[in-house]
């Protein structure tokens, strides 16, 4: 680029939908972007899914162009595994130090091939398709995963145990295996800064009454999309631990919304979706929603509701007092709207739970001088009445789930406001 | 000059040469015409490899290239990089995915190979017939037009205005300040919206690259993405501005729906039976009760009813900011009228996001009642008004009120539909304008550089209205940088004047506006600037006229006659 721009730069954290989107727009201005991604792949929430509400659209396919574009871009610099661990300075002149993990494997020189998986000697439960499967201690988070190039995971790799193991390296035709790599600081200096921490699912191991973990046919929803993935442990194959397809389901909306105080806006859509997935896949299959309040907000998504609804789905206004164990399904105790006790046997459950920021948020937010309010997340500058991106400290804005659960478009149109922003400062 | 095409085979490492007989590839397709030479290495991508490419083009002399690789999503833009720095137009280099899609997807190597074969032959004959192309820059106006002078419309202006950047602002009222200017207070901090208003437009006024047009309306926008001319008319002299602007904003706002054709409700006919906007008046101070909320009788009402989602089930849809803006109704009332009783009568409670759960409970704790109800309407009653209704325990539901405030459903304004005419942007199901993509792009139209913000584009609170105001800001200086030029899409869709039979069909399908209809040729003419190459032209064209560049019937053909062959 050969605007004088070029000398300004901008960090970036968190690279799901949010920061690949502002940091696009950024690169193509002219500035200088550093995308800061705690994990080794980037993508986000989003490319967990498989796809979204309400068109349907497959969500890897919708963002890998996106992630392409970014990977060939030269004004971007990724940077995987690596977390913020100070800030100093203020608006125009901040002084960034970021810790980048190693990956033990060479970036420039694998290809991608996977080779080196098969000969790997170790089998650890798979974080990315929340533990539903293996994967070995070298590894990619799932198939499609950008950057094209695995991991080792040193906490479970059998050679930073001290054992003998080259597996790996004398698997690998490039020479990307690099057991010497070591974790690196690196310090920048950025003009601006844009929070795109994203979210996590509540905690259900907080609730009891549903009994997840207790019983193997209670799943999150995160987990089920992961089952419902083509590309994730079941090869969207919706069937239960056991192996059986599932032929009635139960979905109980708003699990932690009690807990957290707030609607999370998105998981009345995120259930009707999943239930299309599953009528999709399992035609006869019967399903229960238990809900307090729909909240389809906005012009797109009541259509889709109606049309779900019309499979012949069962919405029950109830919150369920409790899922108990009966025989090879659960048992579902409520409360029905006429005040009449009720239940309802099912094969499976899915506990929609409410959306919390990131882990890191509480850190990061005191780094950076942001308060976080309801729920942890970080607060606005001015709640309700302006932007929503802008926050107490100038040259620091936030965008998508962590100022606020959230829909995708509303994230993308948050990511780009942050950008108007920032590309606004510097004049 | 005679055609030389050198082709390239990556073995991949292992990962290609494991499982394509590369020696076997190299046989078949070397004797095809054109082919200069047929060469297999290691690893095309390493820096060698680049190396070795570049030089083997130059010194061969080759006029097209072929690698036979991984997928051209992975190494497309490595490649077409090499043939830039080997001195060879990178529109005249084809790619042959053998890797993904024939090493990879079967372990039987006889038939990995024969794919590859085909696929590399099918590359051959193609790039025979591929046209070098150019890419193209245009010169841009950094300047922006913003249409609607509400909230949307001024945060756009605020964040655009800048020395090297005019920003026109259009209203067709006498005033700036849209819906809010109207509102009493605000959701959920209860603060002035008339005062927050006032701030904002003293702030945008403050900037001396921001020109208001009051009582004005656009009447013409012509052009693309960089490059618009808009003409603007004042009232009421109508007096004519022409305007030169690299983009548009289009901050139009909403209306609600007319409920005078829901008569189950009595708006109308019955009195103390008010609209949301209505009783928003009723509120203002200087207003025709200067600020009091008081019954046609004049006495101030001892019960409200708040009807929720009146329209929802004609619309089609929620329009997400009434069950807040009810509560903040409630909240009015009862500071106002400590003893007034407030029901709501309501089918779901949406009240999306972190903060708003907090509000409906403060509301809650003022002794407002809630009904989960649906199938209201409103009848005359001796005393008052008489909403009935049915729940789930009882399908009689009655409840006498002084005063009835229906809440009906948003819709875009009506210029927002003559404007979406006259920019050939579709309207959507719901009666919005249709996004660029519903995910990915909330702001952008389908029109390049024409972006929608705020409840134009669909119902949404203050907050997101100001930042979609702010995303087409982003969207905007992203891409129009000022002094710099804007880039092309190349393999853009080009009508051939010969064979055009001025039937006009690929202007009825183009998704982008991108075709026009020159009436002194009677042909029609792609616009370059506006074509994304999604060759639904070159679908539809009856006689051949319309093609995608480098997309053409001939190269296709060759291509799919040697995959079949």
């Amino acid at each position: 680029m050969e605007s004088n721009e070029s000398s300004t730069s901008v960090l970036v954290i968190g690279a799901g939908i949010a920061g690949i989107e502002a940091s696009l727009l950024l690169a193509n201005a002219g500035k200088k972007v550093y995308l800061v991604e705690k994990a080794s792949y980037f993508g986000g929430n989003v490319i967990k899914l498989e796809e979204v509400f309400p068109n349907m659209e497959c969500a890897t396919c919708m963002i890998a162009p996106k992630q392409q574009e970014l990977l060939q871009n030269e004004n971007i610099e990724l940077l995987t595994l690596s977390q913020v661990e100070s800030v100093q300075g203020s608006v125009g002149d901040f002084t960034v130090k970021v810790k980048k993990k190693a990956r033990y494997v060479d970036m420039e020189a694998c290809i991608g091939c996977n080779a080196c998986f098969e000969p790997c000697p170790v089998e650890v439960d798979n974080e990315f398709e929340e533990r539903l499967n293996k994967r070995k201690a070298i590894y990619t988070a799932c198939a499609g995963a950008l950057p094209n190039v695995p991991a080792i995971d040193a906490e479970s790799c059998l050679r930073f145990k001290g054992e003998d193991c080259q597996a790996c390296q004398e698997a690998c035709m490039f020479e990307a295996i690099d057991y010497d790599q070591q974790d690196e600081e690196i310090e920048l200096k950025v003009e601006a800064i844009l929070v795109a921490t994203g979210f996590k699912p509540f905690d259900l191991s907080k609730t009891s009454q549903y009994g997840y973990k207790k019983f193997d046919n209670v799943y999150s929803d995160v987990e089920i999309e992961r089952i419902c993935a083509s590309n994730g442990p079941t090869e969207g194959q919706i069937i239960l631990r056991s192996g059986e397809a599932p032929t009635s389901v139960a979905i109980i909306h708003c699990v932690g919304r009690e807990e957290e105080g707030y609607c999370s806006s998105v998981c009345c859509m995120s259930s009707i979706k999943i239930t299309h997935f599953l009528k999709h896949k399992l035609p006869e299959i019967k399903v229960t929603h238990f809900y307090s309040d729909l909240c389809i907000p906005g012009r797109a998504y009541q259509g889709f509701y109606e049309e779900v609804r019309e499979n012949g789905v069962d919405f029950i206004r109830a919150m369920p007092e409790e899922v108990s164990k009966q025989g090879k399904g659960v048992v579902i105790k409520y409360k029905a709207e006429d005040g009449k006790e009720n239940t309802l046997n099912v094969d499976m459950v899915i506990l929609a739970p409410a959306l919390e920021p990131e882990n890191e948020s509480a850190k990061l937010a005191q780094m950076l001088g942001i308060p976080q309010g309801n729920g942890g997340f970080f607060t606005e500058k001015e709640p309700d009445l302006d932007s929503s991106v802008d926050t107490s400290q100038e040259g620091i804005f936030v965008a998508g789930c962590a100022q606020g659960p959230k829909d995708i478009p509303d994230t993308v149109a948050q990511a780009e406001a942050s950008v108007g922003k920032i590309l606004s400062l510097s004049r | 000059m005679a055609k030389k095409i050198g082709v390239y085979v990556c073995e991949c490492g292992n990962n290609i040469a494991d499982n394509v007989d590369i020696d076997r590839v190299i046989e078949i397709v070397s004797p095809m015409r054109d082919v200069e030479l047929v060469e297999k290495y290691r690893l095309l991508c390493s820096e060698d490899g680049k190396e070795f490419l570049k030089q083997s083009i130059q010194e061969h002399e080759l006029t097209h290239l072929v690698v036979a690789a991984c997928s051209p999503k992975q190494h497309e833009l490595t490649f077409m990089n090499v043939c830039v720095a080997a001195g060879l137009n990178p529109y005249l280099f084809q790619m042959a995915n053998i890797r993904e899609q024939c090493a990879w997807v079967t372990t039987n190597k006889e038939e990995a190979t024969e794919k590859a074969i085909r696929q590399i032959r099918a590359a051959i004959a193609r790039v025979a017939y591929q046209d070098p192309l150019e890419k193209k820059e245009m010169e841009v106006s950094p300047d922006v037009l913003v249409i609607g002078g509400g909230i949307a419309g001024i945060k756009a202006g605020q964040l655009l205005a800048a020395p090297n950047r005019k920003v026109y602002l259009v209203e067709k009222t006498s005033s700036l300040g849209g819906k809010v200017k109207g509102f009493e207070k605000l959701f959920t901090d209860m603060e002035s919206g008339s005062a927050l208003v006032e701030k904002e437009i003293e702030k945008l006024l403050g900037n001396k690259g921001v020109e208001v047009f009051t009582d004005s309306e656009v009447d013409q926008i012509l052009g693309f993405f960089g490059n618009f001319e808009a003409r603007i008319v004042k009232k009421p002299e109508n007096e004519e501005h022409n305007l030169s602007v690299g983009a548009v904003v289009l901050a139009t706002g909403f209306d609600l729906l007319d409920i005078s054709g829901l008569s189950q409700y009595g708006y109308g006919k019955l009195d103390d039976v008010y609209t949301s906007l209505e009783f928003e008046a009723m509120n203002v101070p200087g207003g025709s009760t200067d600020g009091k909320v008081l019954l046609k009788n004049t006495k101030p009402p001892q019960s409200v009813a708040i009807v929720h989602c009146v329209g929802r089930e004609e619309k089609g849809y929620c329009s997400k900011v009434c069950c807040m803006y009810s509560l903040k109704f409630a909240k009015m009332l009862k500071s106002q009228l400590p003893d007034v009783k407030v029901s709501h009568l309501y089918s779901d409670m949406c009240i999306p996001g972190k903060t708003y759960q907090n509000f409906y409970e403060e509301t809650k704790g003022l002794g407002v009642e809630f009904v989960r109800s649906r199938k209201t309407s409103v009848v005359q009653n001796g005393k008052g008004v008489t909403v009935k209704y049915e729940t789930e325990a009882d399908p009689n539901g009655e409840l006498t009120v002084d005063m009835v405030i229906l809440v009906p459903a948003m819709e875009p304004c009506s210029d927002t539909n003559k404007l979406a005419e006259m920019l050939g942007i579709p309207i959507d199901d719901e009666g919005f304008l249709a996004r660029e993509h519903q995910m990915l792009a909330p702001v952008g139209s389908s029109v390049g550089g024409i972006f929608v913000v705020g409840c134009a584009q669909g119902p949404q609170n203050i907050s997101e209205s100001i930042v979609q105001s702010e995303a087409a800001a982003g969207k905007i200086l992203s891409a129009l940088v000022p002094g710099r030029k804007l880039e092309l899409e190349v393999k853009t869709s080009e009508i051939s004047e010969t064979f055009c039979a001025g039937c006009k069909l690929c202007i009825s399908v183009c998704p982008y506006s991108a075709i026009t209809f020159d009436e002194i040729r009677r042909i029609s003419v792609v616009n370059e600037a506006l074509c994304h190459g999604c060759g639904v032209c070159a679908a539809a064209c009856p006689s051949g006229a319309a093609s995608v560049k480098n997309f053409n019937s001939i190269q296709i053909y060759q291509e799919v006659e040697e995959l079949l062959k």
